[in-house]
């Protein structure tokens, strides 16, 4: 990190201490990235960036205000103090929370690899340009890609704060993103996917093409079914995306705020006891750890489901206080402009006893989904339904039968957790498909499909 | 702010190795947002952004770079070459000169909503929570709050072109919950405008609070929406989102000037009912959505999208100029200076028709009304859409009936466009940020009420 900038942190730590300011944290992000887009062999498109971001926020007449820069010359230490008392001077409820101290000892994580930082203009092109070939030659009726980006990125995070806490990280990674059309006669199809590696002996150009042709070919005829309640298998992806809309119903400043229907639930069976879901910031062996929150706290293993139980709520220092519990470490800002919220880390179900296979065995006859669309509207957060537009195919005598498109699926999380009559087993934390928050898939009976 | 000399040096290394146009965008915004949770101050802030976009066009292939470091000169001139140097064919070898800076005012404000004291906006918010609270002993939870944003921008090109512009936009959020034993349902309402903080006071925000209220409390009692195919009458205003999703979006150069979209030359065929003409239109005196300049430094315009359901024009920026072979429609918007500028929409709406709302309603015999609308997407190349209604209620022999909850529409937009089969005379506009490529930028909405015959509709019933 620049030692300039240290230096400027410090200033504006001591100059708010004279200001007045009984306590006070920085809180400072820097990104940079390179994004190459390719089109009919060609490269299209080059990005590349260099940003970064400080808040800064102060204790001053019992309330914490924040103020945010990117403007990162001396006089913003003039302006963040100003607006942070101005903000102050807002606030009504008296915030009992302090900055934190920080910890004896962080776990061990290291986010950067040194062999992926060697990537370069060079590298990034002639990848884009492998893949798009690759995936136009899967099958001839894979019209266009149209989208085909690979991206390096690298970013640090340094948080400080007047009781001499400082937490440091730096990460890296690479990933790819692949979408294209196939047409088939009048019949026109869309599909992609994208991968984030934090190594690059885990890249495999062809895998990643061979996954999104067959995908792409396979959606090719997808029609509508009839409207019907019937069974449905949501395989990992489709089931890691309702998980993760969900999530925010488990942060203990929602229900705090009476922003979530787990209000008043702690101790009790929410779900089957076939569930059970975790929050854990250190994977083993996982890029996708996270070693402390925005607050400085170490990440923690925390059981909010324990066998059809709610048993926890995810708590930031503030929560933990306020329910007279200790924080679990869940305490993140959703970037530097952010004030510090409830956030979960890895959070997922443990895996349940069947593969994909024997789930959509047991099914019989259905509907296995791979993708739900529209997650940012079709959801209602608090009361747990959700009708979104889905795809995948009809699940005939146990078997994978034609793709299905133009159909919704409507339910109630809550009745899903209660009613989930299998899990599978595919909850994979050390895999580059791996994101933060996953489920297993799921077989969920008695589910609504509107279509023909 | 770099003077106009250093951009000159920035425009020129940029085009030092390749390229045949190059352009830069400085953007300076102040960030100000109180909000209030059942009637208390929850959060409050401030913030500056800063930062440079410079991107370089060859043909239809374009580089673009940022950064927020202004400071160092030298720095910008090296990124600028290095971008430069990804093109390495010919090099135009020109030094850039620029006119006289011309000054736009995409937006004027009476008074700068950045620079009110958030204590004068905190006591109308309150004031506004109690007033849903009161509305009913169902509602228990309220969130009020007001964001406003003040931006300059400076565009610069190898053309010559330099432009300064100043604009400001200010809203207002009002979310209200209703409790019952075992749910929880919201309603909200967020008005904008491309005005400053006389927008927010002389809003009457209780009333807004009032129907945040009223739409909590009726889907609280509502039961399941049923499933399946139907007509259905869309309310005027946000109802607009379905020609956003269902449309606009394949009309942008984005997925037209690459062939992407299912509406790609189709221009001067029938694409909707002969009921439905429709307009992107940015230059709506102080609407959320307008501008005077687009963010490559067009003049923005009223444009004509579809008349009488035949296809008349695209959304089409500079890029997409280049592809399609057509003049830029001044459309080009991007979120901040981390995004290059791309075709998007500003205000779109489906032009007043001739039915009164209520011959609609009376007219169907069977059906869903879909009071308010939330959010949604769409896949630009097959036309699939998908969109969220908050407020719904069953049609029974042309009557409005019981509200019900948890539906979603989906269809595909060639078809739901030729499905229209009423326009009504109720025209409104509402506001909404719309999501792309280019972020996220204020958008308006808009239609009368409309009836789709058929549209499948997605409930739990």
């Amino acid at each position: 990190m620049d030692s300039n900038i240290r230096k400027l942190i410090d200033e504006l730590l001591n100059r708010a201490e004279k200001e007045g300011f009984l306590e006070s944290e920085v809180y400072y992000e820097s990104d940079s990235s390179m994004t190459i887009a390719a089109r009919e062999g060609q490269i299209i498109q080059f990005e590349s960036s260099d940003s970064c971001g400080l808040s800064f926020r102060g204790l001053l007449n019992g309330q914490m205000g924040y103020a945010y820069t990117e403007d990162l010359q001396k006089d913003m230490i003039p302006f963040l103090l100003s607006q942070a008392k101005d903000n102050c001077g807002v606030l009504e409820v008296k915030e009992k929370i302090t900055v934190y101290e920080g910890e004896k000892e962080y776990p061990e994580f290291n986010g950067y690899n040194d062999d992926l930082a060697k990537i370069d203009y060079d590298f990034l092109s002639k990848t884009a340009l492998e893949l798009e070939k690759g995936l136009l030659a899967y099958d001839k009726r894979i019209e266009a890609v149209d989208d085909c980006y690979t991206s390096y990125s690298e970013g640090e995070l340094y948080i400080k704060n007047s009781k001499g806490m400082l937490c440091e990280s730096r990460e890296n990674c690479f990933d790819i993103y692949l979408g294209c059309r196939a047409k088939d006669g009048d019949d026109v199809q869309t599909a992609g996917k994208g991968w984030v590696f934090s190594d690059l002996s885990d890249f495999d150009a062809k895998k990643c093409t061979d996954y999104v042709g067959k995908k792409i070919i396979s959606k090719l005829g997808a029609k509508p079914v009839p409207s019907e309640k019937t069974y449905v298998v949501l395989d990992r992806f489709a089931a890691n995306s309702l998980l993760a809309s969900f999530a925010g119903a488990f942060s203990a400043d929602a229900i705090q705020k009476g922003l979530s229907r787990l209000v008043g639930k702690l101790g009790e069976k929410i779900a089957d006891e076939k569930i059970t879901l975790i929050d854990e910031g250190m994977i083993e062996g996982s890029q996708l750890s996270i070693p402390f929150d925005s607050e400085g706290v170490s990440s923690k293993r925390t059981v909010l489901i324990d066998k059809g139980v709610f048993k926890s709520e995810l708590h930031n220092r503030k929560t933990a206080l306020a329910a007279g519990v200790e924080t679990t470490g869940n305490g993140f800002r959703g970037g530097a402009k952010s004030s510090i919220g409830v956030s979960s880390t890895n959070l997922h179900f443990e895996n349940g006893e069947y593969t994909q296979q024997q789930l959509i065995e047991k099914a019989g006859n259905g509907i296995f989904i791979t993708a739900l669309h529209g997650l940012h509207a079709g959801i209602n957060g608090i009361s747990g339904e959700f009708s979104l537009m889905t795809e995948g195919f009809v699940i005939r005598d146990g078997k994978l039968a034609e793709p299905v498109n133009q159909i919704t699926i409507a339910d109630n999380f809550y009745d899903v957790l209660m009613k989930v009559e299998a899990l599978g087993n595919d909850v994979e934390y050390l895999s580059p498909e791996a994101t933060h928050t996953q489920s297993p898939s799921l077989l969920i009976p008695n589910v609504s499909i509107a279509g023909e | 702010m770099l003077s106009k000399t250093s951009i000159e040096r920035i425009l020129t290394a940029a085009l030092s190795h390749g390229g045949d146009f190059s352009e830069v965008y400085i953007e300076r915004s102040k960030v100000s947002s109180v909000s209030l949770l059942n009637g208390v101050v929850e959060s409050t802030g401030s913030s500056l952004d800063l930062g440079i976009g410079i991107r370089i066009l060859e043909g239809d292939k374009c580089v673009y770079v940022y950064s927020n470091d202004l400071l160092h000169e030298d720095k910008l001139i090296r990124m600028a070459k290095n971008a430069s140097a990804s093109l390495a064919d010919a090099p135009a070898g020109k030094t850039i000169v620029l006119s006289p800076m011309m000054e736009y005012f995409s937006q004027k404000y009476e008074t700068s909503p950045t620079d009110v004291s958030k204590s004068l906006k905190v006591e109308k918010l309150r004031k506004a929570a109690e007033t849903a609270k009161a509305y009913s002993e169902l509602i228990t939870q309220t969130g009020t709050s007001t964001a406003d944003l003040e931006r300059d921008v400076w565009i610069a090109n190898s053309d010559g072109l330099y432009i300064k512009d100043n604009r400001c936009r200010t809203r207002i959020m009002v979310q209200a919950v209703a409790s019952s034993e075992d749910d929880k349902q919201t309603g909200y309402y967020a008005p904008g405008s491309g005005e400053g903080y006389e927008f927010f006071e002389r809003t009457d925000i209780d009333e807004i609070a009032t129907k945040a209220a009223q739409v909590a409390v009726t889907m609280i009692s509502a039961k399941p929406c049923p499933s399946g195919k139907m007509p259905v009458v869309i309310g005027n205003g946000f109802g607009g989102v379905i020609f956003h999703e269902a449309c606009g979006h394949s009309l942008e150069a984005t997925a037209v000037g690459i062939k992407a979209s299912c509406f790609t030359d189709m221009k001067g065929q029938r694409i909707a009912s002969p009921l439905v003409t429709a307009y992107d239109d940015a230059k709506i005196a102080k609407e959320w959505g307008s501008y005077e300049v687009d963010d490559e430094g067009t003049p923005s315009t009223t444009n004509l999208l579809i008349k009488d359901g035949i296809l008349n024009s695209y959304l089409v920026d500079k890029i997409g100029s280049r592809r399609m072979n057509e003049p830029s429609t001044g459309c080009a918007r991007r979120q901040n200076y981390a995004f290059a500028p791309t075709s998007r929409m500003s205000n779109t709406f489906i032009a007043a028709g001739s039915s009164t709302p209520e011959e609609i309603i009376a007219d169907t015999e069977y059906g869903i009304y879909a009071a308010n609308m939330g959010g949604g997407s769409v896949d630009t190349t097959t036309g699939e859409f998908n969109f969220a209604v908050n407020e719904a209620y069953i049609i029974r022999n042309g009557k409005v009936c019981e509200p019900v909850k948890g539906a979603t529409l989906i269809g595909k937009g060639g078809e739901v466009l030729m499905n229209i089969d009423r326009v009504g005379n109720d025209l409104k506009l509402s506001q909404g940020m719309c999501g792309s490529i280019s972020g996220n930028v204020a958008v308006d909405v808009g239609q009368p009420t409309i009836r789709v015959s058929e549209i499948t509709v997605g409930g739990q019933a």
